[in-house]
């Protein structure tokens, strides 16, 4: 889950940082309005947590340019201004959700989470697919009600496949929900995490899709 | 005095001393007129005396000629024969010659009494010389001049009052207009500062215009105030949210590496919300009053004080030779300016920087530049800088972004211009500051 923050005050977008990582996201942070329309045009982010006032080029800005492109990411606007008026233009703008500062990260955490799932047509909160069952929020896995033991990358690429069920998703879209910026790729990682995910659960959930990537079913196989 | 009391006062004042002064002129020239015509008729009277006394005086058998007239009395004659023997003298002249000269007008005082005299000469029936004196009370010339004076003084005692009480209807008349606006301005409620529309006349027309110009300037200040204190109360929420994030953050790592550095980053986003609200509070705490700085003294003084926490940043003080500069401002308004500008070279330029003072008179207009050769800015951003609240992209330095918001208000306030360029060969940042010429 790659996600791109945009904050251009040092303290804020440092915590955002960490914050997002310590909740399982891949998290890169950019300080002016330029640098984030730079980011989202050529990295896919599976959401951005936008400030409005930015230097350089305004969130409000990097919004329209961004629904202009038709790229569907979700958008959290996190901005100082409160007004109803503020809240309508930043709605209208094509944000998909609103929090004014101060937060709380656990608030942020979930508003993200909801807008993941919507994102990708689910409205219930638990992912289901055949025996398996995903809770973003706990970060769980059960499997036939058995809870599973799972590292937090595993659960990361769980969680894609998942929102993905029935696509194939490529190793690099993978590696890339699993890697921010400046953060070392191991060579082979998804397939060991892929090769973990069916020992701990069963072999058949994640097919391989040679020289393409990687597909989860809908459902089990028969 | 009100203005109508002084109006009246002024104007009643001027038409007495008017007509006081065509009084005295009436006065004098009356006086003149009826001396003249008076002496004439001495004159003809003592020719017609000299006449009748050469044919007829033989005839007269009382030496005392009779009253006539009620002004008889005040007009006597005297009739001298070889200048020692009165021959004939009316009732009321006296027994001394009337004037001591031969012949013309003279004045004389006899007995108290002040005469007109005229002297002729003639010869009697016997060639004996004849001295004859028409002599007329001076006392009868002021009498009559004083009856035409108090005729035409007698009006003013009562025109004056009537004059007086037109004149007060005709100034409460004309000052309507001014009651008009007197009321206008004080059924206003203080947070009425919309414009002032009255038809006042030319004279209060523009006092009525300098109202509303203040009443829109307080307006425009009172709305910009509001949109500082919004945008300041916004801007506080930043650090705010970044404090209880990093805490959040903290409260939930896993490494104590992480939750350290977390807290380090809490305690500078309380550091940075402690200057934005120090920031405010100097704004709140402005004096009003203007006197003559002088800037360069004032710049040693903030030199001194904010030199060594400068040195404990690697960034080195200096203030240029120059000449000293006066100028028209509120101190503690120039200290903050002075205070902004070496904070932010301070905090900006970076470890190794040198910031250089300079105050001085550029084509007579007095100027202060803090220059400095440290990390500088880009084009672009040279013009955003005074923004309030903006801070240049990568800045690793805490700050409000209010600094150079609030110097160029500063400067504005105090009629001057700020400009802001990069540094010689395009390296640190230069700002000059243009004071108005106090001469």
């Amino acid at each position: 889950m790659r996600i791109l923050v945009v904050e251009d005050d040092a303290v804020l977008g440092d915590a955002l940082q960490t914050g997002l990582t310590q909740a399982g996201y891949a998290v890169d942070w950019v300080r002016d309005g330029a640098q984030a329309q730079h980011a989202l045009s050529s990295e896919p982010y599976e959401a951005t947590v936008l400030d409005l006032g930015l230097p350089r080029c305004s969130g409000l800005e990097v919004l329209k340019q961004l629904r202009q492109r038709r790229q569907q990411l979700p958008v959290l606007i996190l901005t100082a201004r409160d007004t109803v008026q503020d809240r309508i233009q930043g709605l209208d703008a094509g944000a998909d959700d609103y929090l004014i500062k101060p937060f709380d990260m656990a608030e942020l955490a979930a508003r993200l989470r909801a807008l993941l799932r919507r994102a990708h047509g689910y409205t219930q909160p638990l992912l289901q697919v055949a025996d398996i069952e995903l809770d973003p929020a706990a970060r769980q896995v059960s499997y036939q009600g058995q809870i599973i033991d799972l590292s937090g990358r595993e659960f990361t690429v769980l969680h894609t496949l998942m929102l993905a069920a029935g696509r194939v998703l490529s190793r690099t879209q993978l590696e890339e929900s699993l890697y921010a910026w400046g953060q070392e790729v191991e060579s082979n990682t998804v397939e060991v995490h892929v090769h973990h995910l069916r020992r701990k659960l069963y072999p058949e959930l994640i097919q391989t899709v040679r020289g393409v990537g990687y597909l989860l079913p809908r459902a089990k196989a028969p | 005095m009100s203005l109508k009391q002084r109006l009246l006062v002024l104007v009643l004042g001027v038409i007495g001393f008017v007509w006081l002064a065509t009084a005295a002129f009436t006065y004098w020239d009356a006086k003149y007129e009826l001396n003249q015509v008076l002496d004439a008729h001495l004159a003809q009277a003592s020719t017609l005396l000299v006449a009748q006394n050469t044919n007829e005086l033989d005839d007269i058998e009382d030496k005392h000629a009779p009253l006539l007239h009620k002004y008889s009395r005040h007009v006597a004659f005297q009739i001298w024969e070889d200048g020692n023997k009165l021959l004939f003298h009316s009732a009321n002249a006296p027994n001394t010659p009337l004037a001591s000269v031969q012949a013309g007008f003279s004045d004389t005082t006899i007995e108290g009494q002040r005469w007109r005299v005229f002297t002729t000469e003639a010869k009697g029936d016997d060639d004996d010389r004849l001295t004859i004196h028409v002599a007329e009370l001076t006392e009868v010339r002021e009498q009559l001049a004083n009856g035409i004076i108090a005729n035409l003084l007698k009006p003013l005692w009562f025109t004056l009052p009537i004059l007086a009480l037109l004149l007060w209807w005709a100034v409460a008349a004309s000052l309507k207009p001014l009651a008009k606006l007197t009321q206008a301005v004080a059924q206003r409620q203080p947070d009425n500062l919309s414009a002032i529309q009255l038809q006042a006349p030319a004279e209060v027309m523009p006092l009525v215009e300098r109202l509303n110009h203040l009443f829109s300037k307080t307006k425009a200040l009172i709305e910009n105030e509001r949109r500082f204190t919004a945008d300041a109360a916004h801007e506080l929420r930043t650090p705010l949210a970044g404090i209880q994030a990093q805490v959040q953050v903290a409260q939930a790592a896993q490494s104590t590496q992480t939750r350290e550095h977390a807290l380090n980053q809490a305690l500078q986003g309380c550091q940075r919300a402690s200057h934005l609200i120090a920031q405010l509070l100097t704004l709140a705490r402005l004096e009003s009053t203007a006197a003559s700085r002088n800037l360069r003294q004032l710049a040693k003084q903030q030199i001194s004080d904010l030199a060594p926490s400068a040195w404990e940043q690697g960034v080195q003080l200096e203030l240029a030779e120059g000449e000293e500069i006066t100028i028209q401002g509120l101190a503690t308004l120039l200290e903050i300016l002075l205070r902004n500008l070496l904070d932010n070279a301070i905090r900006y330029s970076g470890t190794g920087a040198e910031v250089v003072v300079t105050t001085g008179y550029a084509s007579s207009q007095p100027f202060l530049s803090v220059c400095d050769n440290g990390r500088g800015l880009a084009a672009e951003e040279l013009a955003k800088i005074t923004e309030r609240f903006y801070r240049p992209v990568d800045t690793i330095a805490s700050g409000s972004g209010l600094g150079l918001s609030i110097v160029q208000n500063i400067v504005e306030l105090h009629g001057g211009s700020l400009q802001i360029t990069q540094g010689k060969h395009q390296q640190g940042l230069a700002i000059f500051i243009y004071f108005p010429n106090l001469s």
